[in-house]
């Protein structure tokens, strides 16, 4: 089993006196690493308007390399625009991954548009930034992921990884919209699919991840990373109903795979839980684990989906991970 | 030939009670089977687009029968074709039917969004069933929405598709909700299923960059790829007839490069009548040596379609 050290929230705009589009919540960390600072970006959003819907910019913060308690850094406006009407991101931009390629910075993310019969639907775009992850243009108006005969709908929370040549994108698909007396809720699975140069992708098309809490689970944020000869994921998993409290709320649940298609589930394992009080007491979920000189951390948000702000966590065990 | 079919006269299957829009045909071996799009109104007075069909006699004069089911069912909650199908392509394929749909999702923004499905059918046409909740082509990095009115057809072991993307929404008049743009592009695949399509724009723009191109429909005759469609303005076509579908014309030797020259089209609104103020929608199909071709009238074709066969002295 994991054993994690919670090192505290990092950052909360709520904290900070920021500009109007970033008012609450910081969600989905992502990070992206520089010689002398961290850079995590994240999702974070304006008030709502008086309809009480949201829009989700993405944004980063700059971290101390030598002390990643230390924010040395916010960016000033998002750095990416809402898509033009009509477009698949034209609401919002959440969840992200950020991941470099040569020169270029590739963000992954997810676009939100408004629909009548549900309230929103998703489809994964693709930025690049050229001057180093400060700013970001979209490679099309499009997505460079959208749905399919399997995957009808809501196509979210990617995480862009490239082992040896290859790219590797773990994602979410929606299932079902279920009725209820209120909103649509939508039931979505963690999925994956490959491509040899980041933009034309082949799915794979089944569900990776068995599901624990039944078959109207929500999976979300699959967060792999490739360690002592195995490929272990984090996600978030959550009720498709009462998510909002801290009963159904999200939680981070483990898998392990050798081959990236065949995934053993065992969230005992992944050792990262809610804490007794504060900012991460009902809800933990996105994680987003890395290595830095040496440590293990793990960034995740936390209550309220990350209204309340993103943390750091600092694995303490074990050291090998190849019997995990 | 005129009008032939007038859904107002008919009984149709989900509640519909006008339009037949978008004709399309499949030759049976008795008969000839026209599927259309008809609406009824939803619970909050919106339009929902049904498919039905109708039978004619192979003169093409006489209606023999009219669907009494739902052929092919909306999508589920949230899918790509949950508030209408609209149109309806059919293509044989060995002992199979292959409909390619054109599915309609309401938004908040932007009126509606489309994508384009498939269907099978194993029984002539009379049903239909998905293969899958999903769409075969949506939305992608160069496309970035209103995917829809498939035609497809197979040359030489490959199938290929012609199908319209959106290419912006534009606000005319700041007071009014935007008004979208949409040109014909082309696909090619293997299997029918799975597609390649590279964006491009293969009709050149008559009336301005905001024309609107629609419905594309090929065949081929006399060594070269005929290519009927219709195409509009983006403002003020629902109510201007100057401004409203009219039938365009291009052909191709290649099926990459196509000229256009509309005056070839031979095909033009009447004086008077059900077809003067618009034309649109066309539908090409050979049928015991004969080419015909199926189309809509004024109001999009809220009241039928009509028919008009090649000239073959030209």
């Amino acid at each position: 089993m994991f054993k994690w050290e919670k090192l505290g929230k990092i950052f909360d705009p709520r904290d900070y006196k920021n500009e109007s589009w970033m008012q609450e919540f910081a969600q989905s960390p992502s990070v992206l690493i520089f010689e002398r600072h961290v850079r995590v970006y994240f999702c974070s959003r304006p008030a709502p308007a008086p309809d009480g819907q949201y829009l989700s910019f993405l944004s980063y913060i700059d971290l101390d390399r030598e002390n990643l308690l230390k924010i040395v850094n916010i960016c000033k406006k998002p750095i990416l625009s809402l898509g033009a009407y009509g477009t698949f991101d034209e609401f919002g931009t959440n969840p992200v991954s950020v991941i470099r390629d040569q020169d270029d910075v590739r963000v992954y993310y997810a676009g939100w548009t408004r629909c009548e019969s549900v309230p929103f639907n998703a489809a994964i775009g693709l930025a690049i930034s050229h001057d180093g992850g400060d700013t970001f243009a979209r490679l099309g108006e499009g997505p460079v992921l959208s749905c399919s005969p399997d995957e009808p709908f809501l196509l979210g929370s990617p995480r862009i990884r490239k082992y040896g040549e290859k790219w590797y994108l773990y994602y979410i698909s929606g299932k079902e919209w279920l009725r209820t007396d209120g909103k649509p809720e939508p039931v979505y699975k963690i999925r994956m699919a490959s491509s040899e140069d980041g933009i034309n992708w082949v799915k794979f098309g089944k569900d990776l991840i068995e599901n624990k809490l039944g078959e109207h689970e929500c999976q979300a944020c699959p967060d792999v990373i490739f360690h002592d000869g195995k490929y272990h994921m984090f996600f978030s998993y959550r009720n498709s109903h009462n998510y909002k409290s801290k009963e159904g709320g999200y939680r981070i649940g483990y898998a392990s795979s050798v081959d990236m298609t065949n995934w053993e589930r065992c969230d005992e394992v992944a050792g990262m839980s809610v804490s007794e009080s504060g900012w991460d007491s009902e809800m933990v979920s996105y994680p987003h684990v890395f290595i830095l000189d040496g440590a293990t951390y793990m960034f995740y948000q936390g209550n309220a989906m990350g209204r309340a702000g993103i943390g750091l966590a600092r694995l303490e065990s074990p050291q090998n991970w190849s019997g995990v | 030939m005129g009008k032939i079919f007038d859904p107002t006269e008919h009984t149709l299957p989900n509640n519909c009670v006008e339009f037949a829009q978008a004709p399309q045909a499949l030759v049976i071996s008795d008969r000839v089977r026209v599927y259309f799009s008809t609406r009824e109104r939803d619970s909050v007075g919106k339009y929902l687009s049904h498919i039905a069909f109708v039978d004619f006699d192979k003169s093409m004069q006489n209606i023999i029968d009219i669907s009494k089911h739902t052929v092919i069912e909306l999508g589920e909650l949230g899918c790509f074709d949950e508030h209408g199908i609209f149109p309806f392509n059919v293509v044989r394929d060995g002992d199979r039917v292959l409909a390619y749909t054109a599915g309609w999702n309401r938004k908040v923004s932007v009126s509606v969004d489309a994508s384009i499905g498939l269907a099978i059918s194993h029984d002539d046409g009379l049903t239909f069933q998905k293969y899958g909740n999903g769409p075969i082509m949506t939305a992608s990095l160069n496309e970035p929405f209103l995917i829809g009115d498939a035609f497809v057809a197979l040359y030489g072991g490959l199938y290929h598709m012609w199908y319209i993307c959106g290419t912006k929404w534009k606000k005319f008049v700041e007071s009014d909700p935007p008004e979208r743009v949409y040109k014909i592009a082309h696909a090619t695949s293997e299997d029918g299923i799975n597609w390649r399509r590279d964006g491009r724009q293969i009709i050149v723009d008559r009336l301005n960059a905001d024309e609107c191109q629609a419905l594309p429909t090929v065949f081929h005759r006399d060594g070269k790829y005929h290519m009927y469609f219709c195409y509009r303005q983006a403002y003020g076509f629902r109510k201007q007839s100057s401004n409203a579908y009219r039938i365009g014309y291009a052909y191709s030797d290649d099926l990459i490069n196509w000229e256009r020259d509309d005056s070839k089209a031979g095909i033009d609104v009447s004086k008077d009548g059900w077809d003067s103020q618009m034309q649109c929608y066309p539908h090409a199909f050979q049928l015991d040596g004969k080419n015909y071709m199926l189309y809509n009238g004024d109001e999009f074709g809220r009241l039928g379609f009509g028919l008009a066969v090649l000239d073959e002295k030209e």
